[in-house]
């Protein structure tokens, strides 16, 4: 797609992660992870506040990178790609998208909110980038909502519109994976249910790995479920059987624990 | 990343580097320049003989290599000078400033509020020497009438002064006491006391340190302040032994004498601004020490609040009121000291913009040569017309030097570096001082340094680099501020996008923080329009013909309004300029909070 970029990476849609440990200074975060993530499935990482899970999400598309004092070890593999070998970090990104706990639209308009992605990959042709947008809101299950409003300012959506607003920019790029880091916790129950209705419809051609606070949404949308405790994956497996049969008992304590 | 790619980037961030680099260049030098110009003086003169002895006699031809020094080189009288004037100041404009702050908040009719506390912040804005020449048009006159000389003095130079930091004091005070907890004012209230008891009793001690602060800047603002001064002190070398007699401050000491010191002198001289620099950095660390703690008690108390065993801030309230017993009849005077600051203030305030205009209007609506005439030499037509368009050309090149310098510094500093790095902390901490410089300093800087390399003699090229490093601490600091408001989570946005860096700056960063640096450069315009002590010596003090290019001389419009009112052959033309000078400057302001504000809604969507 992008012109100017001479060393393509092809990457696949699965993530693989072998033996993998992270840092914060001497604090270690994530300690000796293997997981499998299925490709074109929903993943659901769930534990108690501070257990990694944003840590070991944002391991997959290096935004750990931003942090001083962050170490990682381990294999992590996307498709075939070790993404912490040479790979163009806006490479893996564009084909790892991201979407925060809080929606960050830029200050700009709807339209230059999703442009900023295709235009950050060399696209600058209008018509392109017409069709990309609309295609963006589209498979966002919005350009209904916004086909009017394209030129206001995305900040002046509602919360629910804004996150997402930031699913379609995420969309624009059309990544392979979407990381999703607890995206319905500022949101109130119906734009909620959009938003999972949207995940499933999506995870058709994409794969998603979200974290989340909230068992239903887990049992609700996800396929696997992942258990994680002070840096370690505990268990990881089909949903079903995670939330019916915990093969770990802290995992049941959890989960029985927030069922009340 | 594709080698294109990177090479953008290292690109990106070497350019930003390179503006930091300069940034640091100048810090260094204007250290390197007030040492090494002023270790040879101290050594000369030894520190203690300089700093108590109280004869000032300067001799022109004695160097740091004269045997026998025949001038005599003590500055205690203006350090006392310098004291004195800034007590004096602080008893008008401090306590004047703080009841004005009481009386905007609990006693002000809500419809003037707004209305009185805009105001008061564009006077921030208003340049010192038109304060000064309404001492010398307005004040002193007055004043002569129980003075024994022309009304010039302490007394003269306090009340200017006053008036000059009551903006500060007002505007700061008003913030903090504003931002003391409702629930302190409604606790009062809820126990029997009234608005005066609330108001006198448990809301302003509450902001006592954040009043403090404000003190403390605006005694800040009045040690470096050397125009309005140098107008009505009268500028002898000696003690303020009464409230009208003429003495001298250290600004002034440097500003009347820089012009044809001889070596040593010069030495003296920025020995002196050494001296005023290092009473300047005491007040700033005692105002950093106030503002820190003002936060953090406040956080403190708020968090007392909440917390279960509490010592309830009843108690302390029920304590206060327990006194009020006695008291009641204080704090209904306090009201009326209140009402009676915010209407001195006011009064006092449009009084001499109102002064100003009345006689100046007039003069450039009957005499449009002043405005719009050619400049003819010996003429007795003055024009301020060159003063203008040298002004503009000042403002102009000050700007495109110190608006990149200052923003890219700020770029690199904050989106480059670690926080805790200790070699940007340092940069941080130098750049900190910097702003903290008077003008006067940066005007003798500018003189020793960029005159001479600009073939010895002033020139708007001067000028305008003189002051382009006296606007870079400003820019830098108010820029980063702009940048450190901008969330992380937008830069988060953009880098999960695939965007590199500079993409990320470049579209997202900057452009969020546009309305803050707009105005910090709108404000920058104002400074380069309202200093004058930089310039005196860098570009020119004398009125002439309407500069051809920047190698020309030329006297600021603000120049130009000191020129014309210290002889008094000019004071209708001063007027005039006077106008056209507030006029500027007020514009300005009113145009950086429109702008911003405006630049804000857009970002939010409005
Ligand atoms: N930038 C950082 N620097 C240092 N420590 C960090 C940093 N980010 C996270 N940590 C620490 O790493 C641990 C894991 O944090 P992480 O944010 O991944 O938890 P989480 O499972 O996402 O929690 P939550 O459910 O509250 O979002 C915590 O103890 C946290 O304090
Ligand atoms: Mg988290």
């Amino acid at each position: 797609m992008s012109k100017k970029n001479n060393m393509i990476t092809e990457f696949g849609q699965s993530i693989s992660v072998q033996n993998a440990n992270l840092w914060y200074g001497d604090f270690q975060a994530l300690k000796n992870i293997n997981i499998e993530i299925p490709e074109r499935k929903i993943t659901a990482f769930i534990g108690p506040s501070g257990c990694g899970k944003s840590t070991f999400l944002k391991c997959f598309n290096r935004m750990n990178d931003l942090v001083a004092g962050c170490r990682i070890e381990g294999d992590f593999k996307i498709g075939d790609v070790d993404i912490y070998g040479k790979t163009d970090i806006n490479e893996l990104r564009k084909n790892v998208g991201m979407v925060f706990q809080k929606p960050n639209p830029f200050p700009m308009s709807v339209y230059d909110n999703i442009a900023y992605g295709p235009r950050t990959f060399g696209i600058h042709n209008r018509h392109e980038l017409d069709g990309i947008v609309e295609e963006s809101l589209k498979a966002a299950a919005m350009w209904d909502e916004l086909k009017d409003r394209l030129n206001k300012s995305a900040l002046g959506l509602s919360g629910g519109q804004q996150q997402r607003l930031c699913i379609a920019r995420a969309l624009s790029v059309k990544p392979k994976i979407i990381l999703m880091d607890e995206p319905t916790s500022a949101l109130d129950p119906i734009s909620t249910g959009r938003i999972e209705e949207l995940c499933e419809e999506l995870s058709k051609n994409t794969t998603i790995v979200m974290v989340t606070h909230n068992m239903q949404q887990a049992t609700r949308i996800s396929d696997k479920t992942g258990f994680f405790l002070l840096g370690e994956l505990i268990e990881f497996g089909d949903t079903d059987d995670i939330f019916t049969e915990p093969g770990d008992e802290r995992t049941e304590r959890y989960i029985t624990g927030r069922f009340g | 990343m594709t080698n294109k790619a990177k090479a953008k980037e290292t690109f990106g961030k070497a350019m930003f580097g390179i503006a930091a680099i300069i940034c640091i260049i100048v810090v260094v030098a204007i250290f390197a320049f007030l040492i090494i110009k002023s270790v040879p003086a101290f050594n000369k003169l030894g520190i203690f003989d300089f700093v108590f002895g109280d004869n000032w006699a300067p001799d022109r031809n004695d160097t740091f290599d004269t045997e026998n020094i025949s001038g005599s080189y003590g500055i205690f009288s203006m350090i006392v000078g310098t004291f004195a004037a800034t007590v004096g100041a602080l008893l008008f404009g401090g306590v004047l400033g703080y009841f004005t702050a009481v009386f905007i908040v609990f006693f002000c009719p809500l419809k003037l509020k707004r209305v009185f506390s805009s105001v008061i912040n564009l006077l921030a804005g208003i340049p010192s020497v038109v304060y000064g020449f309404f001492g010398i048009v307005f004040l002193l006159p007055f004043l002569s009438n129980i003075a024994p000389n022309n009304g010039s003095g302490l007394l003269a130079t306090s009340i200017i002064l006053g008036i000059m930091i009551l903006p500060t004091v007002v505007s700061l005070s008003k913030t903090s006491i504003e931002a003391v907890p409702s629930q302190y004012y409604e606790g009062a209230v809820a126990l029997g006391s009234n608005h005066s008891e609330a108001a006198f009793m448990v809301v302003v001690p509450a902001a006592k340190s954040g009043i403090m602060a404000s003190l403390v800047l605006g005694v800040g603002r009045a040690l470096g302040e050397t125009m309005a001064v140098v107008m009505v002190a009268g500028n002898a070398p000696t003690y303020p032994n009464s409230l009208f007699n003429s003495f001298r401050v250290m600004t002034a000491n440097i500003v009347m004498e820089m012009g044809y010191a001889g070596e040593l002198q010069e030495g003296a001289l920025i020995a002196t601004g050494v001296i005023l620099l290092i009473f300047i950095l005491i007040v700033n660390i005692i105002f950093n020490t106030i503002s820190k703690k003002s936060v953090k008690s406040l956080v403190e108390k708020n968090a007392k609040k909440s917390s279960v065993k509490k010592p309830s801030p009843f108690a302390l309230i029920k304590e206060k009121i327990a006194a009020i017993a006695y008291k009641i009849k204080i704090t209904s005077v306090g009201k009326v000291v209140a009402v009676g600051a915010g209407v001195l203030s006011g009064v006092s305030l449009i009084l001499i913009i109102g002064f100003v205009f009345v006689n100046g209007l007039p003069e450039l609506i009957t005499n449009p040569h002043l405005l719009f005439g050619k400049y003819e030499f010996g003429s007795e037509n003055v024009t301020i017309l060159p003063s203008i368009i040298a002004t503009l050309m000042a403002v102009a090149l000050s700007l495109i030097i110190a608006v990149p310098i200052g923003i890219m510094t700020a770029v690199f500093l904050n989106e480059y570096t670690k926080k805790n790095n200790i070699f940007v902390k340092i940069i941080r901490t130098a750049i900190d001082i910097l702003s903290g410089v008077p003008s006067i300093v940066y005007g003798l800087f500018g003189m020793i340094a960029f005159v001479k390399i600009f073939g010895g003699s002033s020139s708007i090229i001067a000028g305008s680099l003189t002051v382009s490093i006296m606007l870079i601490p400003t820019i830098v600091r108010s820029t980063e501020e702009s940048l450190k408001s901008v969330s992380d989570t937008l830069r988060e946005g953009s880098f999960a996008l695939g965007a590199g860096k500079l993409r990320t700056i470049f579209k997202i960063v900057l452009p969020s923080a546009l309305p803050g640096i707009m105005s910090a450069v709108i404000l920058s315009m104002g400074r380069v329009i309202s200093e004058s002590a930089p310039f005196l010596y860098t570009m020119g003090s004398v009125i002439s013909a309407v500069p051809t290019g920047y190698g020309d001389s030329g006297a600021t419009l603000a120049v130009a309004l000191y020129q014309l009112s210290g002889e008094g052959w000019y004071l209708n033309e001063a007027y005039g300029a006077a106008v056209v000078l507030i006029v500027i400057v007020l514009s300005l302001n009113l145009l950086a909070e429109f702008i911003s504000g405006k630049l804000t809604r857009k970002l939010k969507g409005a």
